[in-house]
């Protein structure tokens, strides 16, 4: 008789072949099954008469057991099987072996048609929450407002401290590098035409108006907005929330309104900063693409810009502000039980804000227009 | 209980010498422990005694300070992942399911990245291994976001199950569950442990599971351990065990078993 089998590695299974009945010799589980697998199912097919002798089996695991259940019930005859083995085979094949419930597929026409409903639905439902979260931001900082009483200095301070001082070294160094970008990028369109110095023109007026706030912005969605959706995040997920309500404390009140009033004192801060080192770096680039040392530099700028162009600026990061803050508290606040929501609502709360942020610019942009500023 | 019935076996794993310590407090001093093949051993102690500790160090999550683990008589930092893979399985306390993928999914991720067995065996055995711990065939499709405690934990131990491992690690199995969850999660770990032939190390609080199912318990004991069947353990000197193992909730955990509602 041929020998139907396999690469006799130490402890793997070898099959031996001598008429009706095969020999198992070594180890079967779940590294072994499927050369086993594969020598035994041309054998099952071959021959009517079937004896797996497992005498020699050395180690089963359950899927070896599982494979062995299957060929039993394929009316093979497992013999000599040892009482430890015939305990696991006994266990496994005692079980029903459904196999896996499987979701039902649905085609891939209808996947899309069903996410894009979905989608919608979500739109939907984030702008009705944004809109409605909004009204109760305004409804409790008013409240905070006129009630000062109700303040909390301590809290409204540590919050300017994370979301303002902590922040100035990578704002200020983000101004200066855009303000370089801008230069850079001007001085090559304009070169041609002779108008060199009106770099200078180009740096400050977009670096006033609109870069400074914009980048400074972005900045702060990105660290403070989501340090607001995740530590309150983290609150809700251990019910840290709910402990305060018990104890008749509102979130709005103790969580949100310190934030609020934080960013929307520390984003106007923040910008005035970055306008400062913007100009601090189209001074650098001047001096050395221009020639133009700081002092005449200052006067080119003064001729630039005028008061507008700043206030331009300045009066939209309040705004900027509370929408930062806002978004990041609202998807604090939804967070659902697990901490793997915290994940997902941060990184919501970040792309939301910043989305805002910059279609609020936008209107702002055509606002401003209108109105001749 | 079966264990008069075993024979004494070979250790599977063992610990020597360890020490642990945090800044200046020593939560491990020299302690030596060693698991027999196929026994059930439960590991007690109060707490902040560092039975988490030395769990983690058992499975060589935690390198210690001082003092090696061998298992099966190799040093655990010398055994390949796979290998390890193999060996090893840890329940962890909360389950430590991966939340982003099924309970399938998460009982056949060992076997997709250990195995080259096809997909459609890899589901077979995912459904074996959850009906062994006790699911219904219709969790196998839920998220861990969608089970109870109970069901965490059987599906927790389906995964730590995938590869057949030699040992089992289990991290306080049956806290935050009810007293009948708890007794069914102990069951379980009877019967994994007769049917498979599956050494088992609990990590535990539960005194109903120290009396029904281990064969033997270590005891977390002034920074060493103190290991013997729990009757002997009933008549230590040491005066903690003695207090633990005689306070009322232990003398129930012994009437339970005593009026055979106990399991084993």
């Amino acid at each position: 008789m041929q020998k139907t089998s396999s690469k006799a590695a130490p402890g793997l299974v070898v099959v031996e072949d001598d008429g009706g009945r095969i020999t198992l010799d070594g180890v079967l589980n779940i590294r072994t099954l499927d050369e086993v697998r594969a020598s035994l199912g041309v054998w099952v097919k071959k021959r009517k008469t079937h004896v797996l002798d497992l005498g020699k089996l050395d180690g089963l695991d359950t899927s070896g057991a599982l494979f062995l259940c299957e060929l039993r019930d394929k009316h093979v005859e497992l013999a000599g099987i040892s009482a430890e083995h015939e305990q696991l085979l006994e266990m496994i094949c005692a079980l029903d072996r459904k196999p896996l419930v499987k979701p039902e597929s649905m085609p891939r026409w209808r996947q899309f048609i069903v996410q894009l409903g979905k989608g919608v639905d979500d739109i939907g439902r984030d702008t009705y929450d944004v809109i409605v979260f909004v009204a109760r931001g305004v409804n409790a900082l008013l409240y905070a407002l006129i009630h000062p009483s109700t303040l909390r200095p301590a809290s409204i301070s540590a919050q300017i401290s994370e979301t303002g001082i902590k922040a100035l070294p990578i704002v200020g160094l983000m101004a200066i590098m855009i303000s370089i970008v801008i230069g850079y990028q001007g001085l090559v369109q304009l070169r041609p035409y002779g108008g060199d110095d009106f770099m200078i023109n180009l740096v400050a007026v977009s670096m006033l108006r609109e870069m400074g706030v914009l980048i400074t912005a972005i900045m702060v969605a990105g660290r403070s907005g989501s340090a607001f959706a995740a530590e309150i995040g983290v609150m809700k997920a251990m019910e840290e929330i709910d402990a305060l309500e018990v104890m008749g404390l509102g979130a709005m009140e103790l969580l949100v309104v310190p934030r609020l009033i934080a960013i929307m004192i520390t984003l106007p801060l923040l910008t005035f900063f970055a306008d400062i080192m913007g100009l601090v770096g189209g001074a650098m680039i001047s001096q050395s693409q221009l020639g133009i040392a700081p002092l005449p530099y200052i006067d080119r700028v003064r001729l630039a810009i005028d008061m507008s162009d700043l206030f331009v600026g300045l009066i939209k990061a309040p705004i900027f502000a509370f929408f930062i803050g806002i978004v990041g508290c609202m998807h604090g606040l939804r967070v659902r039980g697990s901490a793997e929501s915290v994940g997902r609502e941060t990184t919501r709360a970040v792309v939301k804000a910043i989305f805002l942020v910059i279609i609020f610019d936008a209107l702002f942009s055509v606002l401003f227009e209108r109105l001749g500023l | 209980m079966s264990t008069s019935k075993r024979k004494p076996s070979e250790v599977i794993l063992s610990a020597h010498g360890i020490v642990n310590r945090f800044g200046k407090q020593v939560v491990h001093d020299k302690l030596d422990l060693e698991v027999r093949s196929g026994e059930i051993l439960g590991i007690a102690g109060g707490s902040g005694s560092g039975k988490s500790v030395l769990l983690k160090t058992l499975v060589g999550l935690h390198r210690p300070d001082s003092g090696k683990i061998l298992l099966n008589n190799k040093a655990i930092e010398t055994i390949s992942p796979g290998e390890k893979a193999a060996l090893i399985g840890v329940l962890f306390q909360q389950g430590a399911l991966f939340s982003s993928l099924s309970v399938a999914q998460n009982v056949m991720l060992p076997m997709r990245e250990h195995t080259d067995l096809p997909v459609s065996e890899q589901e077979k055995l995912a459904a074996v291994k959850l009906e062994l711990a006790g699911l219904p065939a219709d969790s196998a499709m839920k998220f861990p976001a969608q089970l109870s405690g109970g069901m965490v934990k059987r599906a927790a131990l389906a995964r730590a199950l995938a590869l057949d491992p030699r040992i089992l690690f289990l991290d306080e199995p049956t806290s935050d569950l009810d007293s009948l969850t708890a007794g069914g999660i102990d069951e379980l770990i009877l019967k994994l442990n007769r049917g498979l032939g599956i050494t088992v190390v609990i990590v535990t609080h539960d005194l109903n599971t120290l009396f029904n199912i281990c064969d033997r318990v270590a005891m977390l004991v002034d920074k060493k351990i103190v290991v013997d069947t729990v009757d002997k353990l009933l008549h230590s000197k040491d005066s903690w065990i003695h207090e633990l193992l005689h306070s009322p909730r232990a003398m129930g955990a012994i009437h339970e078993r005593k009026s055979g509602h106990g399991i084993g």
